[in-house]
Formats: C-alpha cells, structure tokens, sequence
C-alpha cells in the first residue's frame, strides 16, 4: 500500500458563527499566527517526505478556516523545490471555478517539468460553498468540469496551437509552454463524495477515484460501483485506482489516540466543516436525480456526527499502532485500496512530527509488500 | 377560480391557470409564486382575463434546459402569447417575473397595452447591491422579502418532508439560479434598452422593499419615458401579496384606463 501525506492546512480556531465557510469574517485570520502555520505545515510535508511517505497532497478551498489553500498549486510549487522524491498531488484544482482553466494545464506542466515528473493532477469541481465563494453559477459546475478537463487533457497531449470553442470556454489558440514531462501527461484523479455520473465518468478514463471523508461502508459501496464501471469499459480497476482519504490519529495506547482525536478529528467535522446546508447545496450542483438519490438515503451532516458515529463509520481511524494496523488492513485486504491519503491531525506542530513519526515507524512498515511499484504507471492517463 | 391548464409552446412544457373576463392580461410571478392565485389575481380578474402561466422549472413545472438566460424566458412568454393566439394584451409582473416583462416590453413594446412591474429586480443600480438570497435560511429570508412576516405564509411550500417537494425545490432554485446567479438578479443589457419602451408603464412598490429598495425603484422610473411610480406603504418586496387589495386597484386602474382610452 502506498501512504501519501495529505494536509488541508487549517487555520484551527473555535467559534459560534453558523458558518466556517463563505460568511466566517476573515478578521479571525490573524496573518502573523498564519505565517507560522503555513510554515509548520509546510516543514510536515518535508518531514514526512524523509520519513518514507510515497506523496505529498494539497488541496483547494476558498473562505474558509477550514484549509487556507485558496491556490494548491502555489503550495505544490514550493514543495516542488524542497522534496526531490515523493509525488506530489493536487487533489485538486477545481476546475469549473476557473474562468481560465488553460491556465491550470498550464501550471501543472510547469509544477511537472520543475519537480522532474511527481505531479499528480486531481480535478475536482469544488464543494458548494466555492461557488458562493467565487460566484461561479453552480448550474454549471458539472458542464464546465466536463470541459475543461477536456480542454486541459488535449493542451496537454496534442500538439498546439488548436482551437478550443466550447459552451463555456474558447480559445482561438491553445499552445501552452511548457507541455508536461510526464507521458502523455500527469496523473489525473479524481477525488469525490460518489455521485454516481463521476463514477461513470472517472472509471472510463481510468482515473482514480478518491473518496474523502465518507464512511467505510459507503467506500465499499462505491468501490464496488467504480469496479463494475471499469468492467463495463473493458478493463479491471487496479487497486491504484481505488484510493481513500481519511484523518488517521496514532497513540502509544487507544485510549490516548481516542483523546487526541475527539480535540483534532472531531474539530475537522464539527468546525471545519461546519455551514448551513444552503451552502452544502447550491442550486444545480446535483442533478435532480442524484438530489433525489441523497434524500432517499439519508445521512447526517458532519456536524451531526458524533465521535462514536466517526470512529465506528470508519470516517477517520484512530488508536495504537497495532489497533491502526488492523484497520487499515480492512482497507488494504478488504476493499483493495491501494493509496491512502491521510492527515494525522495531533494538534501542536512537535505533537504532529511525533505522530509521523510513530506512523512511519511503526504503522507503514508493515503494508509495504509493494515497495517498488510505481503506483501511478499507466493510470489516471 | 381559474381553471388550469397545460400546453405545449414550441416543444416546452407550460402549466397555466386562467381567470376572470374581459381584456386579457398576462402575469407573471417572481420566485416562489408559481401556481399561487392569490386574493390579487382574484381581485385582477374581475376586469381581466387573467393568464398565470409557471416559469418552466417553477412550483413543479417541468424544467427546460434550454432556458440559461433571462432573454429565453421573454421569449418563451412572447411564443405563449403567440400559442395563446392572443394580440396585444396588458402585462404585469412581480420581482423576478417583473424583471422578464421588462424585458420583453424592450423588445416588443407595440405588443403591451399596458405595463405594471411590482418591484422587479433585473437592471443594476449605483449605490445598491441585491442581497444574495441563494445563502439565506429560511428566517433570514422571510424577514428580507417581507415587511409583516406573518404574510410569508401565503407562499409555504406545503410537506417539506416528502421527497418531491424538496425536489420540485430545489428544480425552482435551479432554474432561477441558470438564470440570475451571477451576474446577480441583472441583465447588465437590460438598463440601457428600457429606454425603448413606449407603453404606458406602472411601477408599484412597497417602502420597506429591501431586496429592491426604493433606490432601485427611482432608477427604473427614470429608464422608461413617462413611468408612474406608486409606493405602498405597508409593504416589503412582495406588495402585490402584503396588500392585495390597494395594489391590484393600482394596476386594474392602471390597465383598464389604457383600455378606454383607445
């Protein structure tokens, strides 16, 4: 199995606004306290890359204090230069909240052509509050993702200049420099909550999908959905398609890991994703069928989830260093996830490169039957 | 009451109800207003033949795709018109549907005998910016669109946990969105074509407007040549809901002295 080190690099504060997103006042964001953050942050993605991590994962949101990457690429560029091994994945740009999504092909060939090939390119749409947040019309979304990961994938790969007229994005000239290193070009995942039209969507281009902070009975659901998909298409999914990202809390004993998790974890459901539903939902962002779909199965918004609804969902996965083994075997043996994005939210920064380490030592040694595959040979392309 | 009725206008599903005799009369209704005849059109239909058409995608109306811009939905009014058979009519509107009668009178002012917009939205104003409704809560909402709360009633959506309701929801809120997120409950085209409208317009609105305030209300009053502006007192966005009955003597004077005087 292959662990990739994913941050969503918080700005973790406590507050009674409604909302952590869109609305929370950014008088909140004190920039000397987040000089210091970015700077720990960034110093753990080193550290995890000298501890063994096979990737490195960065991420977009807007206005929010739930991760303060507004540009994943600006963060992948600085760890382009100061890691020389691991892969380094952007999960992902959003890509329908561009007006110039030409100008993401052209960023990941440059992050591509700086880091010697290590980028990972996730394309995703971006959660709804974005487009509250950059005023994108949220009926577009699926539209514009669909077209501008055409548009990215082909100035990419063919040669320019062309000309690219779309519902949403023209260009008499597309022929960007740099073309990326990788062939035929980076990586692409695709990371999701599981609505059905991005299974489909993903498997048939063999894309990796990754699925973020959803409970482990749902994954296997769909998993096993992302599978028939790839069988429909003519091929088998290999288990580097199938990827997870969960926060993972270790501990000398359990019942420390449960303590550091109900403060770190618990503050990732309960504020960070803290916002009222107008915001989860923009209009149009789901099809009527797939809102239909969600209704019918009720689940719980994250704030409505309790530590033992996280702990016992499989949302997050906390406890010793042997408890942590078990579980992430269900992942690695049960469901054939090959790669496993996680952030070990410890709280302080010196409590964080300890956690690493523990994992590192303790934890990833024994899921490394596979040392030396390269993991994303002939996928996500 | 008026009866209901459902056609098809150039390959686009329309449900519409119908009332009253005399001249006809097409209104059209702003968010959250389809398919709810209220003591207004009652009153309205006692001197017109009122026409209450859905916007496709309203009050569980099907959706049409092909709607993105507020320009579509004019023109899909003006080929209702045309399947309706009927010539030049009297047409009223509030907020969002005002926003669409405004635009279809720039294009074919010689069609209206009569103009009565209620509080549209649709151009852009110096020194306003419309409050972004699309992230209201329901309390929040409420207490921005009306003056007395009590009246929100009037437009409750009725089981709000069954699972069509929410849908046929969150269908409206789509289709309002395609064509007003951004830019935001405007046409930037709109402001300087009003200038063309040659037929005798009303604006009605209520003082306590705070989605369309009395600023907005000056602007449009000063687009379009010779429109009269009357303000209801005791009202917020929704006037013609707050206070039926002096709104909808306004635009029945309004529209039936049209009639006489050709």
């Amino acid at each position: 199995m292959k662990f990739y080190y994913f941050h969503l690099m918080p700005y973790p504060m406590e507050h009674d606004a409604p909302s952590s997103w869109v609305t929370l006042s950014n008088r909140h964001y004190d920039p000397e306290v987040g000089h210091a953050l970015y700077n720990q942050y960034l110093d753990q993605f080193e550290h995890a890359e000298r501890l063994g991590w096979d990737g490195l994962c960065v991420n977009e949101h807007h206005q929010n204090c739930y991760g303060t990457m507004p540009s994943p690429n600006l963060m992948a560029a600085m760890l382009a230069r100061r890691t020389t091994r691991a892969k380094i994945a952007i999960l992902g740009n959003g890509l329908p909240l561009r007006e110039n999504p030409l100008r993401i092909a052209e960023e990941i060939a440059m992050l591509d052509v700086v880091s010697g090939g290590r980028i990972i390119s996730g394309f995703v749409r971006g959660i709804g509050p974005e487009y509250f947040s950059t005023a994108v019309n949220p009926t577009h979304s699926r539209e514009r993702f669909y077209e501008a990961a055409e548009l990215i994938v082909r100035a990419w790969t063919e040669p320019g200049p062309f000309a690219f007229d779309g519902r949403f994005y023209r260009y008499p000239f597309v022929n960007p420099w740099p073309r990326p290193l990788q062939k035929p070009h980076p990586p692409i995942w695709c990371p999701s909550q599981g609505s059905s039209e991005t299974v489909e969507w993903a498997a048939q281009r063999r894309i990796p999908y990754l699925m973020v902070f959803t409970p482990i009975k749902r994954i296997a659901q769909i998993y096993g959905e992302y599978r028939e998909a790839c069988e429909r298409y003519g091929y088998q999914a290999s288990r580097y398609q199938l990827t997870v990202n969960l926060p993972i809390v270790v501990a000398e004993n359990d019942e420390k890991a449960r303590t550091i998790a109900r403060q770190t974890a618990l503050w990732v459901y309960h504020t960070g994703l803290r916002m009222p539903l107008t915001f989860w939902l923009p209009p149009g962002y789901l099809t009527e069928s797939s809102f239909r779909r969600s209704l019918a199965v009720p689940r719980k918004l994250p704030t409505e989830l309790s530590f033992e609804d996280l702990e016992e969902g499989g949302y997050i996965i906390c406890g010793s260093p042997a408890t942590v083994r078990d579980k992430l075997r269900v992942f690695s043996d049960e469901l054939s996830a090959g790669i496993v994005c996680s952030g070990l939210p410890a709280g302080s920064h010196a409590a964080t490169l300890d956690m690493m380490e523990m994992f590192a030592q303790e934890v990833m040694p024994h899921f490394r039957e596979d040392a030396g595959v390269d993991e994303t040979a002939g996928i996500g392309r | 009451m008026p009866s209901q009725h459902r056609l098809t206008v150039r390959g686009t599903p329309v449900e519409l109800q119908s009332g009253g005799s005399g001249p006809a009369l097409l209104f059209l209704h702003g968010a959250g207003g389809a398919g709810r005849w209220l003591p207004f059109h009652d009153q309205l239909a006692r001197r017109f033949t009122v026409y209450f058409p859905k916007h496709p995608g309203h009050g569980g109306a099907p959706a049409a795709e092909w709607i993105e811009h507020i320009s579509d939905l004019a023109f899909h009014y003006l080929d209702l018109l045309d399947e309706l058979k009927l010539g030049r009519v009297h047409l009223a509107g509030s907020s969002l549907g005002g926003w669409i009668a405004a635009e279809m009178a720039t294009m074919v002012s010689h069609r209206l005998k009569s103009l009565a917009l209620i509080a549209p939205v649709g151009i852009k104003v110096d020194g306003w910016i419309y409050p972004f409704l699309f992230a209201m809560e329901l309390p929040q909402l409420v207490a921005t669109v009306f003056h007395d709360q009590a009246k929100a009633l009037a437009l409750a959506p009725g089981d709000l946990t069954g699972i069509d309701t929410l849908a046929e929801l969150y269908r409206e809120r789509a289709a309002l969105a395609r064509v007003s997120w951004n830019p935001y409950l405007y046409n930037p085209l709109l402001r300087r074509r009003l200038g063309r409208i040659t037929a005798p317009t009303l604006l009605c609105w209520g003082e306590h407007d705070q989605v369309s305030p009395l600023v907005c209300a000056e602007a449009w009053a000063k687009e379009i040549p010779g429109a009269e502006l009357r303000t209801f007192a005791a009202s917020g966005h929704l006037p013609h809901l707050e206070e039926p009955e002096a709104v909808a003597a306004a635009v029945a004077d309004f529209c039936g002295a049209r009639e006489v005087a050709r």
